[in-house]
């Protein structure tokens, strides 16, 4: 493209898009708009068809129904970041000779890329030499070099170890962000969409099950089944209705209007998590308490401060993790305008 | 055991005696064996890297045919051109009957099949991110050959090395399409055939001696070419 597109225009539009996996139909009925300068991340739980959609939506497999509208060329890293068996500078240069990009203008792209994403160093090495982490960089300064309009990422982040996951994260965060691209990554850890994403989809079961800021799907999930998979763990049903709670809406209140017993305590780095068994088999909460925390068998006083409120019919019952596909088994998708 | 050192014995001086008739013979093998690996190769390559890289209906089919023929039978081949080439065989217009144009098209067809069934595996064990990400990158077809062969160099040098140990030794398709006839069209191997028939044991264990360090000193080049990856890095290299 001579022109690059401008902040906010519409660089791919997808309408009621299913695609399948050889025989069965992985997702179904997805719509997503991605705009320039957007960074959205795709989440999903392992086999929800995550994969499957950024493929469809890239043009790497043809969707079964529906329509996809691009405007603009499309770069994918896969999930795997397999490398030519040569030097990571020369990895790149011929992904921008794939691309059509000029001869003279390869090896200053690929290095700028190499830059944006901490690999400058790594120019010169053999591809054959790099650990998991330095891969993973060069996977990406290689999508990131031919200058997509749009940019598709699969689990960038997937196979490392944690040190190396945050490092490369916090680079990825700032290189991925650009006014005149779409970029769409695909993360199955909620700590990497928050970290990178302006904007969540949320995909279960196939479906495409909430679209909206992070921060906002965290604070209003739409539904149950959303709220469950965005670490809303924790259940008590009152009056028709259940509360869905995440372990810092519980704290441990000797005068607390609720009483608990201690059902599970998993030491963490930075306190106990707690299992809590309500009284009167109202529901099943978590926290996190700090040392020294109540052991198992203990009872204690709770206080909720927040969580999402759904009505019983649709929300899980206290500790069952079956809700979440009633709940898609029935429902429409909830899309938000972003 | 005496008889073989006898043999032995006389067959040594044979060697290094400088018999031209032995001298023609080692070339004409050298020149099939190279002849029979470049055309297996022109021909076998692209249809290697077809099924290697291909995505189309009957792909394995071809896969299990190209792995099935390695086990022709070099008579068999043989047999078959000597029926087609012979003066009432659909190709005696050809004039191929006994002629080295048809020893070199016989041992083509025996090399053929490790060039592509051995190709074909090599690019479809290379890692499958790797022209995955090619593909969605832009490249095209010529790219994607030229990466595939490229990352597949050590198998694919594999499938030439089985190619030309093919042609060198192979000897039951040319002594009947060749006639296996004294000093004309004859390789080391139909050679020693030939003198073992006639029981010339010495000339044959000659004949075979250099057959045998033929293909050990051709095998070792290309086994060190293939472990090195030089030659062929430089044949392949696109960028920088």
């Amino acid at each position: 493209m001579t022109d690059s597109p401008s902040h906010g225009q519409v660089l791919l539009r997808c309408e009621h898009v299913s695609a399948c996996r050889g025989e069965r139909e992985v997702v179904r009925d997805a719509n997503v708009e991605l705009r320039a300068g957007e960074l959205v991340a795709l989440l999903g739980p392992n086999g929800a068809g995550k994969s499957t959609l950024l493929d469809a939506l890239a043009g790497v497999i043809a969707p079964a129904h529906g329509r996809i509208e691009r405007h603009g060329r499309v770069a994918v890293a896969l999930q795997s970041p397999d490398l030519a068996r040569r030097s990571v500078l020369a990895n790149v240069t011929v992904a921008l000779d794939w691309w059509g990009v000029p001869r003279p203008e390869r090896e200053e792209r690929a290095r700028e890329a190499l830059r944006t994403m901490g690999a400058e160093h790594l120019a010169q090495r053999p591809a054959a030499s790099l650990s998991g982490g330095e891969r993973r960089r060069v996977h990406i300064a290689r999508s990131l070099a031919v200058r997509p309009d749009i940019l598709m990422l699969d689990e960038p982040f997937a196979g490392l170890d944690p040190e190396a996951r945050a490092n490369l994260l916090e680079d990825a965060a700032s290189a991925l962000r650009s006014g005149t691209r779409a970029t769409l990554v695909v993360v199955h850890d909620r700590a990497e969409a928050w970290a990178l994403a302006d904007r969540l989809l949320v995909l279960i079961d196939g479906l495409l099950v909430a679209s909206g800021p992070p921060r906002e799907l965290l604070e209003h999930p739409p539904s149950a089944v959303v709220a469950r998979f965005l670490g809303f763990d924790g259940v008590l049903e009152e009056a028709g209705e259940v509360l869905l709670t995440r372990p810092p809406h519980v704290t441990l209140d000797p005068d607390g209007p609720l009483r608990a017993r201690v059902t599970r305590a998993v030491p963490l780095e930075d306190g106990v998590r707690l299992e809590l068994e309500l009284e009167l088999g109202r529901g099943r909460l978590y926290t996190v308490a700090q040392l020294p925390a109540p052991r198992v068998g203990d009872s204690v006083g709770v206080r909720i401060q927040g969580g999402a409120r759904f009505s019983l019919s649709a929300a899980p019952a206290a500790g069952a993790d079956s809700g979440a596909q009633a709940t898609v088994a029935s429902g429409v998708p909830q899309e938000r305008s972003p | 055991m005496h008889l073989l050192w006898e043999e032995l014995r006389v067959a040594v001086p044979l060697i290094f005696h400088g018999n031209p008739y032995l001298l023609s013979v080692i070339w004409f093998t050298v020149k099939v064996a190279a002849v029979a690996t470049v055309l297996a190769a022109a021909i076998g390559l692209p249809i290697g890297l077809t099924i290697g890289l291909g995505r189309f209906r009957g792909r394995r089919a071809l896969q299990v045919c190209a792995n099935a023929s390695l086990g022709l039978p070099p008579v068999i081949v043989g047999l078959f051109l000597f029926l087609l080439f012979v003066p009432e065989g659909p190709l005696a217009s050809l004039q191929l009957q006994n002629t080295k144009r048809a020893i070199y098209i016989a041992q083509t067809i025996l090399a053929l099949p490790y060039i592509v069934a051995l190709t074909a595996a090599a690019i479809q064990g290379l890692p499958p991110g790797l022209l995955g990400q090619a593909r969605t990158l832009g490249a095209g077809r010529r790219q994607l050959s030229t990466l595939a062969l490229r990352e597949a160099r050590i198998g694919v040098m594999a499938a030439v090395i089985a190619a030309l140990g093919s042609a060198l030794a192979e000897v039951g398709a040319i002594v009947i399409v060749g006639g296996n006839l004294y000093g004309f069209d004859q390789t080391l191997a139909s050679a020693a055939l030939y003198d073992a028939n006639a029981a010339h044991y010495a000339q044959a264990v000659a004949v075979g001696i250099v057959l045998i360090v033929l293909i050990l000193i051709l095998m070792c080049g290309l086994g060190v070419l293939q472990q090195s990856g030089g030659g062929i890095r430089m044949r392949f290299r696109t960028a920088a």
